[in-house]
């Protein structure tokens, strides 16, 4: 009875300490998403003042038939991949690097992370000018010294080296992410597990598979999920970097805010919702998605 | 003998280890060595054909040119994101402590599908909102204003800020709330003199964070902006990147201004506070 009583003034003081941020979040975020639903039907331009016009499915059917959203599905989902896999395998492999100790360890873990921390317009601003075609020390270093190269590449000119940038940055920029969760799991790992797996006559990669990891394999499913998700939907660092490579969230600013077509775009993001929305249901059972860790 | 070779095996794999860890760190700090270096070097030098590593004449005029405003709307820039970055922040540390202390120690109905529908929208992005976003902004009267800015930056700052609290309210043991009810003390009293007391490190990694989101954002800026006036750094400086006149030195001291508070909260947070949120989810 007591305890009946106490869960049920829990659950009104819940619902008014939680009701600031879920009326935020309705109205920002479940909201606009409901109305992204609405908007995909009609034919809306930016301006205000001009009326929308409801078009049915068109908007829906267009994007399915247009031959840019796929080949920009197509690019997305090779730039989430190679990022992906590149920041995780990355990160981990400097994570068992450090998993050991050694002096000044916390200050390198520090410079580590500085790629991950430093606003993205800092690191761009760098990127270009390192790349540039011109000047740049990549192109001097590869090229006049190394001589890797015959003919300087034009790194930000054509498609398949911008896409390749692009991917470099996003492995730089986000394995520290990577590093951090890997490091924090790797330490929890009992180093009798380790010996005793070298007494039997474990190679390196044999100790790899059997005690590392199934050890870090819930962070290691957790880590690829959020990963793969805001690389699915990234924006601003492609968008900063070069205007050769339209991935999806590129594709649909583009639609909305330069061909002014905000009924397509909100389809775009409609079509983009549900991959999510399946991406999420599948990896629920996996990753734990509660939010414990 | 064989103590002796084992002795120089280990002392190879000393040095070994020491010359891949510095060639790590040279690759994550080689560009910001770069803008540090070109932050320092004339112009003309800054473009020549045969790159220098170190300027061949220093110079501090680009850090005395960004902060003139006659020249470089830098400062204008700066303070535009600061409050908004710590408007927004604030905001959402401030209602993510209770919505996240309601998640993490209230039982109630509905509490494992509200956490997870916190976490979707944790996973969301900004992108597949700016079609209807802009819409409500426009129709609010909020376009080419700051707090159209606050307001929309809330969509990402503020469930970070509820799941990385609730992690690490999770972490505080129910024990010690039960010893402050038989003290007397009720939920609200509880969150005021335990919980926050208890976990203010934790609270300041999760204002850093959210600062660090709301600081970066470029997406939302380039959609609700118009007039310069208004602009934060990351529209405002890419805006100035696109004019003929930019100046490399000048754009790389601009750059390492503008990650120097999210770099030095970001140390404060790390080196003076134990126990930070670094291994948890951060968003970004």
């Amino acid at each position: 009875m007591k305890t009946k009583l106490k869960q049920k003034s829990d659950a009104k003081l819940a619902l008014a300490l939680l009701f600031p941020s879920f009326a935020l979040l309705l109205l920002l975020v479940a909201y606009p998403m409901i109305s992204n639903i609405q908007i995909s039907f009609f034919d809306q331009p930016i301006n205000p003042r001009l009326s929308a016009k409801f078009v049915g499915l068109k908007n829906f059917i267009d994007i399915l038939t247009d031959a840019e959203f796929f080949k920009s599905l197509g690019i997305t989902l090779l730039y989430t991949v190679l990022t992906v896999a590149g920041s995780t395998i990355f990160g981990l492999a400097v994570a068992i690097f450090f998993n050991r100790p050694f002096k000044f360890r916390k200050t390198a873990r520090s410079i580590i992370i500085l790629s991950y921390v430093t606003p993205s317009i800092s690191l761009i601003f760098a990127w270009k000018y390192m790349f540039n075609n011109g000047y740049g020390v990549i192109n001097y270093l590869g090229g006049d010294v190394l001589h890797l190269f015959k003919e300087a590449p034009l790194w930000f000119d054509n498609p398949v080296s911008s896409f390749l940038l692009v991917v470099l940055f996003a492995i730089w920029r986000y394995f520290p992410y990577a590093f951090i969760s890997f490091l924090a799991i790797l330490q929890t790992i009992d180093n009798t597990l380790y010996e005793a797996a070298e007494i039997d006559g474990a190679s390196a990669w044999e100790k790899f598979k059997i005690v590392t990891l199934p050890a870090i394999m819930p962070v290691l499913l957790t880590v690829i999920t959020l990963r793969a998700i805001w690389m699915f939907y990234m924006f601003t660092d492609v968008y900063l970097l070069t205007n050769k490579v339209d991935i999806l969230g590129i594709y649909l600013y583009k639609t909305a805010f330069a061909f002014n077509d905000l009924g397509k775009a909100s389809s775009i993001s409609v079509i983009l919702f549900i991959i999510l929305f399946i991406v999420i249901m599948l990896s629920r059972k996996r990753v734990n998605l509660n939010g414990n860790g | 003998m064989a103590m002796a070779s084992t002795k120089k095996n280990r002392a190879v794999k000393k040095v070994s280890f020491y010359i891949g860890l510095i060639a790590l760190l040279a690759v994550s700090l080689f560009p910001f060595f770069i803008m540090l270096m070109t932050s320092f070097k004339t112009s003309r030098e800054a473009v020549s054909t045969t790159p220098t590593f170190f300027p061949e004449k220093w110079t501090f005029q680009h850090y005395i040119d960004i902060f003139n405003p006659d020249i470089f709307p830098y400062l204008a820039y700066f303070k535009n994101s600061l409050f908004v970055s710590l408007t927004a922040s604030i905001l959402s540390v401030a209602i993510g402590i209770f919505g996240a202390y309601a998640l993490s120690k209230l039982k109630f109905k509905g509490r494992v599908t509200i956490n997870a529908s916190f976490y979707t929208v944790y996973m969301f992005s900004g992108i597949l909102l700016v079609v209807p976003l802009f819409k409500i902004i426009s129709g609010l009267g909020l376009y080419d204003t700051k707090t159209s800015l606050i307001i929309t930056m809330i969509v990402q700052t503020l469930p970070t800020a509820i799941f990385m609290l609730k992690s690490y309210f999770d972490t505080i043991p129910d024990d010690l709330e039960e010893a402050a009810m038989i003290d007397g003390l009720n939920r609200i009293q509880i969150i005021f003199y335990i919980i926050i007391p208890l976990s203010i490190s934790g609270i300041i990694s999760v204002f850093v964070y959210s600062f660090m989101i709301a600081w970066n954002d470029y997406l939302f800026a380039s959609i609700f902006l118009s007039d310069s006036a208004n602009f934060t750094l990351p529209i405002g400086l890419n805006s100035l990147f696109s004019t003929p006149d930019y100046v490399w030195g000048r754009m790389m001291a601009a750059s390492l201004v503008t990650a120097l508070p999210v770099v030095i909260m970001y140390a404060i947070s790390e080196h003076f506070i134990k126990g930070n949120l670094t291994e948890g989810g951060v968003k970004g």
